[in-house]
């Protein structure tokens, strides 16, 4: 989930790409007309096209969009295994997307997401 | 004082093993996940290495990063009371890899 769509396809597109096709990754992001924002709506969706039933987890670029999906997760709009996990944007979306390929249980897809912080590019 | 046998205690053991990727299977994606989870089953720090890198085996971004390609020698090691374990069970793994 990005504040700009094109940043959220993008990075989903490279991650399907990463992981290969048994992995949903849904991008969501931007305002209803092709502005910077996010909506309820728009996250809401992506989850629900993420879930295959045995959990999603959500990465956020940069805090405020974080705000919009903890909203929809007090209000009880999910089933209760979706998990936001605070982590780079980037490498936390391609290790998660990654793990969940491989058949790894929501904890440890989260967790694989959240340690990509201390991963060094080089 | 008869105080019964020495108890046994879980030595700290350190493992290493040279093992080859299957020719046609590069060391990203699903193979690079399925070896990492692996990895994880066991509670001995394994790392792996690359053509002088070397990476925590349990950390996906760590291998992805290695880039190894199909072909390539892997020199992994272990140190932890289920070293020897961690190590077999990546050879295994690692022969059997496929794209």
């Amino acid at each position: 989930m990005s504040h700009s769509f094109e940043l959220a396809r993008g990075l989903a597109r490279l991650a399907s790409q990463v992981a290969g096709e048994g992995v949903r990754v849904e991008p969501a992001g931007g305002g209803p007309d092709g502005s910077l924002g996010t909506t309820d709506g728009s996250v809401r969706d992506a989850i629900t096209r993420a879930d295959c039933g045995q959990g999603v987890v959500v990465l956020g670029d940069l805090g405020s969009s974080i705000l919009t999906v903890k909203h929809l997760l007090e209000e009880g709009h999910t089933n209760g295994h979706v998990r936001l996990v605070d982590a780079p944007f980037v490498e936390g979306a391609i290790a998660a997307a990654v793990m969940s390929s491989a058949g790894m249980e929501l904890d440890d897809v989260a967790r694989a997401a959240e340690e990509a912080r201390g991963a060094n590019k080089f | 004082m008869w105080r019964g046998p020495p108890r046994r205690r879980a030595v700290p053991t350190s493992s290493e093993l040279e093992v080859e990727l299957p020719s046609d299977v590069a060391l990203h994606a699903r193979p690079a996940a399925n070896f990492v989870k692996t990895a994880m089953r066991f509670r001995s720090r394994v790392m792996v290495g690359v053509n002088g890198k070397t990476a925590d085996a349990k950390s996906i971004l760590a291998v992805l990063a290695l880039g190894a390609t199909g072909g390539t020698h892997l020199s992994l090691s272990a140190e932890g009371e289920d070293a020897d374990a961690a190590l077999n069970a990546l050879a295994t793994c690692v022969s059997g890899l496929v794209e």
